[in-house]
């Protein structure tokens, strides 16, 4: 067999490289898909999709049982999933996929659904066509099952793979993060989207925006990801892969000498202090974000349990998650973002319906605030982490002050109830608003007033700003954290806060990304948060440059009018000063989302 | 009822879907459970489109608003048992509005 050494350009989305078995996930359900050849092979696979039928219904019966009464809605709803689960255009057509297709249980199951799928398309009614949304909870449960996700909830590969998809959700990769994944090869999605996020806290190469990935691509292809080019080479003969082992190694190199020092003080080269802090997504990070010398966590996002599972966490299984994060950091502090759901993240598919715009859409303390009894169970999680270490708390996407006067009044319910308990927890505990919105920019006097910190969440700042979606190809590299637009934003948010006297931090990717630091230093930000692996080389940046310089590059950067000028000045200073840094472009700078 | 009733004998009833957003979730999974625990085949027909009751997914895909016309169809020994509930569950417009 002759090599194809074929190269792909898609869009480099965490650095790295890596060569390896392909797995390719089907788009939809993200299913493997695999033909059964002999009769013991088709009576496994029945029985193991029988298999997964019971264990679904074991598993939704015992949410039923589960569920409190005020919930009957909820109840109900796992009724008609029963029901479902049963019917016979999802059972008996699955089994018949799979006896007479040969095709495997996802294979089968994913057909069923689709053919499901369409016949409510038909169907004029609009309450009635919505119920495929029921049909394909079903399904994903099911789906869950077979893949052994219901379980484990991981993927499970026999070796480690290149994942590659049409697209990653954050319900598939939360289910990713514990198997060997050796990098992620996706067709949608930017620098900024979902997969992205994630690789860059598995510190493992990603190439996104490769249109044409499922299709080039089969499993057990060997795949080469060049993720600082955004290169992936399918097929490499001898001569390619022994190049990019050579790559592979400088590059592991350069990362091991920048993370040398990284435990030191994030103090400027004429003596300011800043903090450089960690973004987390789940407890496990807390390791990673101690081992890049961490001064506490700038960002802790809260989705995962939500995302995890379909049903909601409980009180509990929060509060232990987030006392393993503040316990583990303390002394130093852990600032807790309250749940940012909606847009691209889903809670289930039952409740709410696809919105047009998520973006602009209910999420985030939108959400929060109409769905209180959520909100304050976590808003009580968080109360009662509190009381093991230094936390803070901060509400997403603040717009008013409105807004931050309801969140806060329920912090104040909330704790009363605790203290009625006699449950522990900081009755101080700092609360914060992100700045992510236009409007809070404009109104930061006013947000100022009520609460004790500013993060500002650069991601979704621009892409609200300049009005460019980040996960939109087409208009993803008009994204531009260096537009004068958004300069002047951080720069207003800065000043309103010093004026406050409130701290102010930013969290964006903008924070970690080692060419905007010394802008952003200049501008008056002294609180960086960003992705584990970006701290040693934001670190580094900080040590070397000295305060006076940074302001001048900023006033600067001030004076020009567009963001090609920008670039261009910005670029050329850095390239100037940290020639070493940039060597391999922006290797340890990272795009965490929000 | 003599065994040759319940062979050869059919119910057969008009009902009419009154409640206001038709035979969605709820009233078509009331549907499915009761048929679901009588000892007959029951079937729902709606312009000459014939499904089993027991199947949730065929009783949604009638697509039934309010006022559309169906035929349940009843055999076997617990048929008019089965008719009658399910005919009172119509009647009743699944306890909504």
């Amino acid at each position: 067999m002759t090599s194809k050494n074929l190269i792909l350009q898609g869009i480099a989305a965490s650095p790295g490289i890596v060569m390896g078995p392909a797995h390719v996930l089907t788009q939809e359900g993200q299913v493997s898909t695999r033909l059964l050849y002999t009769d013991q092979e088709v009576a496994d696979e029945l029985e193991r999709f029988n298999r997964a039928v019971d264990k679904t219904e074991e598993e939704i019966t015992r949410l039923r049982r589960e569920i409190a009464d005020d919930l009957m809605e909820h109840a109900h709803i796992l009724e008609l999933h029963l029901l479902i689960l049963r019917d016979r255009m999802l059972l008996l057509e699955t089994q018949k996929l799979i006896k007479e297709q040969n095709f495997n249980a996802e294979r089968a199951l994913y057909q069923a659904f689709l053919k499901i799928k369409e016949v409510f398309q038909r169907i004029g009614d609009k309450h009635i066509r919505g119920r495929i949304q029921d049909v394909e909870a079903v399904y994903h449960r099911l789906l869950g099952h077979l893949t052994g996700r219901g379980s484990s909830k991981t993927f499970e590969f026999p070796e480690p793979v290149i994942i590659v998809a049409r697209d990653l959700s954050p319900a598939d990769t939360t289910k990713m993060s514990g198997t060997q994944v050796l990098g992620f090869i996706t067709e949608r999605g930017g620098k900024t989207s979902h997969t992205a996020i994630i690789a860059n806290s598995l510190e493992i190469p990603a190439v996104v925006g490769l249109d044409s990935a499922t299709l080039e691509i089969e499993t057990g292809d060997l795949v080469v990801i060049n993720g600082l080019t955004g290169r992936v080479i399918i097929d490499p003969d001898a001569a390619m892969l022994r190049s990019y082992e050579v790559r592979r190694e400088e590059f592991e190199n350069f990362k091991r000498e920048v993370t040398q020092g990284s435990s030191l003080p994030a103090v400027t080269s004429d003596g300011h202090p800043n903090r450089v802090l960690a973004n987390i997504e789940q407890p496990e990070e807390v390791s990673l974000a101690q081992k890049y010398g961490a001064d506490g966590v700038g960002l802790y996002r809260t989705e995962f349990l939500y995302l995890r599972q379909r049903q909601m966490p409980t009180e509990e299984e929060l509060f232990l998650h987030y006392r393993q994060v503040v316990e583990a950091m303390a002394p130093r502090e852990v600032t807790i973002r309250t749940l940012d759901i909606g847009g691209d993240k889903f809670l289930s598919p039952l409740e709410y319906a696809p919105e047009m715009n998520p973006a602009l859409g209910l999420r985030a303390i939108r959400f929060c605030l109409k769905e209180q009894k959520i909100f304050r169970t976590q808003l009580k999680a968080i109360l009662r982490a509190s009381a093991f270490g230094k936390a803070r708390v901060m509400f997403p996407l603040i717009s008013s002050p409105r807004e931050l006067h309801d969140a806060r009044l329920l912090l104040v319910s909330v704790k009363g109830e605790l203290a009625r308990e006699n449950i522990p927890f900081d009755a101080n505990l700092p609360v914060g608003a992100m700045i992510e919105v236009p409007a809070a920019v404009t109104l930061a006097d006013l947000l100022a007033r009520e609460v004790d910190f500013f993060s500002i969440g650069t991601n979704d700042l621009i892409q609200y700003a300049l009005a460019i979606d980040r996960g939109n190809k087409s208009v993803a590299d008009m994204y531009e954290p260096l537009h004068p637009a958004v300069l002047r934003m951080v720069r207003d948010v800065v000043r309103a806060a010093a004026k406050a006297g409130i701290r102010v931090a930013m969290c964006g990717e903008m924070a970690g990304d080692p060419l905007y630091i010394p802008v952003l230093l200049g501008l008056g930000v002294e609180e960086f948060s960003m992705n584990p692996t970006s701290i040693p080389v934001v670190k580094r940046v900080i040590r070397m440059t000295p305060l006076d310089e940074a302001r001048k590059i900023a006033r600067r950067v001030m004076k020009r009018a567009t963001v090609e000028e920008v670039n261009e000045y910005v670029n050329r200073e850095m390239d100037h000063r940290f020639p070493d840094i940039f060597r391999f472009g922006r290797p340890l700078a990272t795009n965490r989302t929000l | 009822m003599s065994t040759q009733e319940t062979k050869l004998w059919t119910i057969e009833k008009e009902l009419w879907v009154e409640n206001r957003l038709g035979l969605h979730a709820r009233p078509a999974a009331k549907i499915a459970t009761a048929a679901q625990q009588f000892d007959a085949d029951i079937t729902l027909e709606k312009e000459g489109l014939e499904v089993n009751a027991r199947d949730l997914l065929d009783v949604l895909a009638l697509d039934s608003p309010q006022g559309t016309r169906l035929v349940l169809r009843a055999r076997g020994p617990q048929a008019r048992e089965a008719a009658t509930f399910i005919a009172a569950l119509f009647a009743r417009k699944f306890e909504e509005k």
